[in-house]
């Protein structure tokens, strides 16, 4: 077999790593830690092994909702219903990507396929809730029933009575709605349309439905999709700096922090101003915009990474100034000195220190009234208009004249200034407009948060910024947004979830043996490992695909240096894989 | 446009014509400067400079505190040179490589139980200068190590591959420093092994693993030279600064007079030449990530036992100053380095006392700015010697 080793190594680190991690975990046990470091290297093996496309497109997609249904599901059984919804769709777009169709028919039967794999599994990770996880987790059977019928939406109205049936049919809707979901989108990828308008109908259609599932099942899963979307928003507008023109910005988040304490300064009581945020908003991105020039303007000159690590003192800067711009006692008086004339200045307190600027106002709708903390879908939906509105202007400047300067100027600066492009506007704008994209973010952070600190914009953020662009591949908005989707997925969602489900395993597992509870170490708290997790990413990416998950064709060429530069092993290879290269 | 006419590479940098010092762009941020500092800050300096004048022996106090500062900044600078000046590689992660240099540290002396009340001063110097060799040994290999698979896979790949690897590298240092700082890891191996030396760790570290770690106050801390009611000046400052400047002066002498040195000096003008000399770049990369690493992890050491803590975040804050003062110096260039070091030293302690500690990591990167516009080859750099 000529894959052995590779499937060795990868069952092996998968082995190792899942063991390492749940072995963290006091009291869950040696035994517990080694099966599930056997079943995540099992899912290891799955991913490389040689299977059909729709199959493996199935599996990966599925993994994730199994993942999902599994983290959420002690307390809100119903989510696997949305989890089988999107990864059908997943499975589906995957599907495509993996073998792509002319004939709509037969993508529609290849996304069924997928979906309806993806769907399945999801569900099936409900019946092992139910009857492993759930009762590990000290959940009664009881309890679990009662969730499962309160979330389950329609079980009710069908009126199905035992909770058998409910799990059946909850397995059977996931699968249904994967296999419809997969094979619309698979249908519409194949459709040789631009804009392919189908294929939008057929994404926005969870993505719309989602709140009002949400709201059916009350499953609070707005609570943290909202902030993987601003954070995919974020990316986006990373992605104009360093995926389109190719200035690698180290500090995106100083922009991020820009957007929401205008925001916070302009709209709450904190300064006595109290601006409407549909005005506000646009005066965050502006500012944001103007900050993204300040920092553009000084750094023309500089290059690669001497530019980044200027950019990352921006970063480091903005917040400490933030920080530093108020939270004095109120009333106090600075006193400078004059040519020896002291000059009292009065502080005012501008950003609120360490504390904040706490509350900022909401925005407000003539319908709908002010929006609510508590009611998350208006927020959603306000949001996923901002985004929206925002990948269409990308998308339009990228194929734009300006978008064509950024990329000539990314692959070849002095080549770029000698065809006639202006380097300094098109390195200004592009500072700019990323800035901008970010000041709409912060303007919706501040204002969802309803309240803003300094600690939340430091260096932390700008690298999983630069870490959602990176894993799904710079330059290519799809691969950004798939890419915030997985990491801001497991830091807002499988993480902080996973590690409570983790705790719980662990402390009925020590009620049951009446051991005390020892104390959870950070090492053994997954959360404290997030940017562990990042660092990794970040490591492998560059290692075995520079190019990203969803890779940009050029950017793939660019990365992949063929024959103009000697590399023998390259030539090597390719003379191995195709004989008459060799000849 | 001023930004193509630099020289694109090194070798090209005698043909092409200097850039005029005052290009329009640069007039106008000159410009800009003066404004800004003319209006809005005059009140500022008047009142620091009132400040120092009023109090020279605080003054003079600072002064001696930057020094000693900026003897051991130089040599976590010293790292950053090594490696851009070779590799033209911003190495992200030895800024964290010095905080794991400190935790080794103390995690030597915890398993020595080493203790400045019981152990008797020979002890003491002896063991911590074995440490001192086991801690720049251990660090040493994990650079070389790091550079052998995070880095070396990406010598053909484009300019900004390494460096995001770089920065990756940093924060899984940074998470191995909190998992050596886990009291309760170290609890766990100490009873599977039944060893009392290990639960001496255990206890060293508590059992917050991101709470700062206090080391032993092992050095000497009696006044060097005694002046009336005033400046101090302690052993421990003068071990430091001798240390130091020892680490600094071997290593100028090891990259100057040694074969070895020659062939670093060598591979950092030109790789591919050095290669058609006969001399092994792949080995002569590894050598220079080994001493940089060593240096790294020697100034961890230093750093944890002048200040007495450990912290897993304490690699990011030295790594930027230290950056600073390497490109300060003249990136590339070991004595500029030292130069840049000191003076950054300075400026932070006087930031500190003077401005603000809050103020004080602005103050440098506005220092770091300034001089990457004005003077991208630093103090000591020579022209076209690197890219900026």
């Amino acid at each position: 077999m000529p894959n052995t080793k590779r499937y060795l190594t990868t069952g092996g680190v998968g082995f190792a790593v899942g063991t390492f991690f749940l072995w963290n975990y006091p009291n869950l046990g040696l035994g517990a830690a080694l099966l599930g470091g056997l079943v995540i290297a099992a899912l290891c093996l799955l991913y490389s092994a040689p299977l059909p496309d729709m199959i493996k497109a199935g599996l990966i997609a599925g993994m994730f909702g199994a993942v999902m249904t599994i983290v959420y599901g002690t307390h809100k059984p119903g989510v696997a219903i949305i989890a089988g919804m999107l990864s059908g769709l997943g499975a589906g777009l995957l599907a495509f990507q993996r073998s792509p169709q002319a004939n709509p028919k037969k993508a529609a039967i290849l996304g069924a396929e997928a979906g309806a794999i993806a769907g399945a599994w999801t569900g099936l990770a409900l019946f092992v809730m139910a009857f492993v996880i759930a009762p590990a987790a000290g959940i009664s059977a009881g309890d679990f029933a009662e969730h499962l019928s309160e979330t389950v939406i329609l079980a009710d109205t069908l009126g199905l009575g035992s909770d058998i049936l409910i799990l059946l049919f909850a397995f059977g809707f996931s699968t249904l709605t994967g296999a419809l979901l997969g094979a619309a989108a698979c249908a519409a990828r194949s459709l040789p349309l631009r804009p392919n308008i189908p294929l939008l109908a057929v994404i926005a259609l969870p993505v719309l439905l989602i709140p009002l599932i949400d709201r059916a099942g009350n499953l609070l899963l707005l609570d943290a999709l909202i902030p993987i979307y601003i954070f995919i928003l974020l990316a986006l507008g990373l992605n104009i700096v360093v995926g389109y023109a190719g200035l690698l910005d180290l500090g995106y988040a100083a922009f991020f922090a820009i957007g929401a304490y205008t925001t916070a300064m302009l709209s709450s009581p904190h300064l006595g101003i109290n601006l409407s945020f549909w005005l506000v908003i646009w005066v965050a991105a502006a500012v944001a915009a103007i900050a993204g020039l300040t920092l553009g303007a000084p750094t023309l000159p500089l290059r690669g990474d001497y530019l980044a690590i200027v950019t990352l003192g921006f970063g480091e800067i903005v917040p400490i100034l933030f920080r530093s711009l108020g939270g004095g006692p109120p009333g106090g008086t600075l006193t400078l000195r004059f040519f020896g004339m002291p000059i009292g200045i009065e502080q005012v307190d501008l950003t609120g220190g360490n504390k904040g600027i706490n509350p900022i106002s909401p925005p407000h709708l003539p319908l709908i009234g002010d929006f609510e903390p508590s009611n998350k879908i208006p927020w959603y939906y306000l949001l996923i208009v901002i985004m929206g509105l925002a990948i269409f202007f990308i998308n339009r400047l990228r194929d734009s004249r300006q978008g064509r300067a950024w990329m000539a100027m990314r692959e070849d600066e002095l080549a770029a200034d000698a065809m006639g492009i202006n380097v300094v506007r098109t390195k200004l704008l592009a500072f700019s407009m990323g800035a901008m994209f970010s000041g709409f973010g912060g303007a919706f952070y501040g204002a969802f948060i309803g309240a803003i600190f300094p600690s939340s914009f430091d260096f932390s953020v700008s690298i999983i910024l630069l870490c959602m662009v990176i894993l799904g591949g710079l330059g290519n908005m799809t691969g950004v947004i798939v890419g915030g989707l997985l990491i801001q997925g497991a830091d807002k969602m499988f993480i902080p979830k996973g590690a409570e489900l983790f705790r719980r395993i662990a402390e009925t597992k020590a009620r049951a043996e009446d051991t005390s509870t020892v104390g959870v170490s950070a090492l053994q708290d997954l959360t404290q490992q997030r940017l562990l997790l990042f660092g990794i990413v970040l490591v492998v990416m560059m290692l075995v695909r520079p190019e990203g998950l969803l890779p940009n064709e050029r950017r793939k060429a660019e990365l992949h240096p063929d024959d103009d530069t000697i590399n023998s092993n390259s030539v090597a290879a390719e003379a191995e894989a195709d004989p008459s290269l060799a000849a | 446009m001023a930004a193509s006419q630099t020289p694109s590479s090194p070798q090209a940098a005698p043909l092409v014509p200097r850039e005029p010092f005052l290009t329009k762009r640069r007039a106008f941020s000159i410009v800009g400067l003066i404004i800004f500092l003319g209006f809005f800050a005059i009140p500022i300096y008047q009142t620091i400079l009132l400040e120092m004048w009023d109090s020279p022996r605080q003054l003079t106090q600072q002064i001696v505190i930057g020094l000693t500062k900026g003897t051991y900044i130089a040599v976590i600078a010293l790292g950053y040179t090594l490696v851009y000046g070779i590799l033209e590689l911003i190495n992200f992660a030895h800024g964290d490589l010095f905080m794991i240099g400190a935790f080794l540290s103390l995690i030597f002396i915890s398993l020595f139980g080493l203790d400045p009340k019981t152990s008797s001063g020979i002890t003491i110097f002896f063991s911590l200068l074995g440490i001192l060799g086991l801690v720049m040994l251990c660090t040493a290999f994990l650079n070389a190590g790091i550079e052998r698979f995070a880095y070396r896979p990406l010598r053909n790949a484009p300019r900004l591959a390494p460096l995001i690897s770089a920065i990756g590298m940093s924060f899984v240092l940074q998470n191995v420093g909190i998992f050596l700082g886990d009291g309760l890891i170290w609890d766990k191996i100490a009873d599977g092994l039944g060893s009392d030396a290990i639960g001496r760790v255990a206890d060293a570290m508590g059992t917050q693993s991101v709470a700062p770690k206090n080391i032993p106050d092992l050095l000497p801390n009696g006044q060097v030279f005694f002046i009336p009611d005033s400046l101090k000046y302690t052993y421990k400052d003068l071990l430091v600064a001798v240390v130091s400047l020892g680490l600094l002066a071997g290593l100028y002498s090891f990259v100057r007079f040694t074969k070895l040195g020659k062939a670093i000096r060598a591979t950092a003008q030109d790789r591919d030449a050095a290669r058609l000399m006969g001399i092994n770049a792949d080995r002569t990369i590894s050598v220079t990530f080994l001493i940089g690493g060593a240096l790294g992890g020697a100034a961890g050491m230093i750093v944890g036992l002048y200040n007495g803590t450990a912290l897993f975040s304490m690699g990011f804050t030295a790594g930027l100053l230290s950056f600073t003062a390497a490109v300060l110096g003249g990136i590339g260039n070991i004595l500029g380095s030292a130069l840049g070091g000191l003076l950054i030293g300075l400026i932070l302690a006087l930031s500190d006392q003077y401005i603000g500690t809050r103020w004080s990591n602005a103050v440098i990167f506005a220092i770091l700015v300034l001089i990457l516009l004005f003077r991208p080859t630093g103090l000591l750099g020579q022209e076209g010697g690197q890219k900026a």
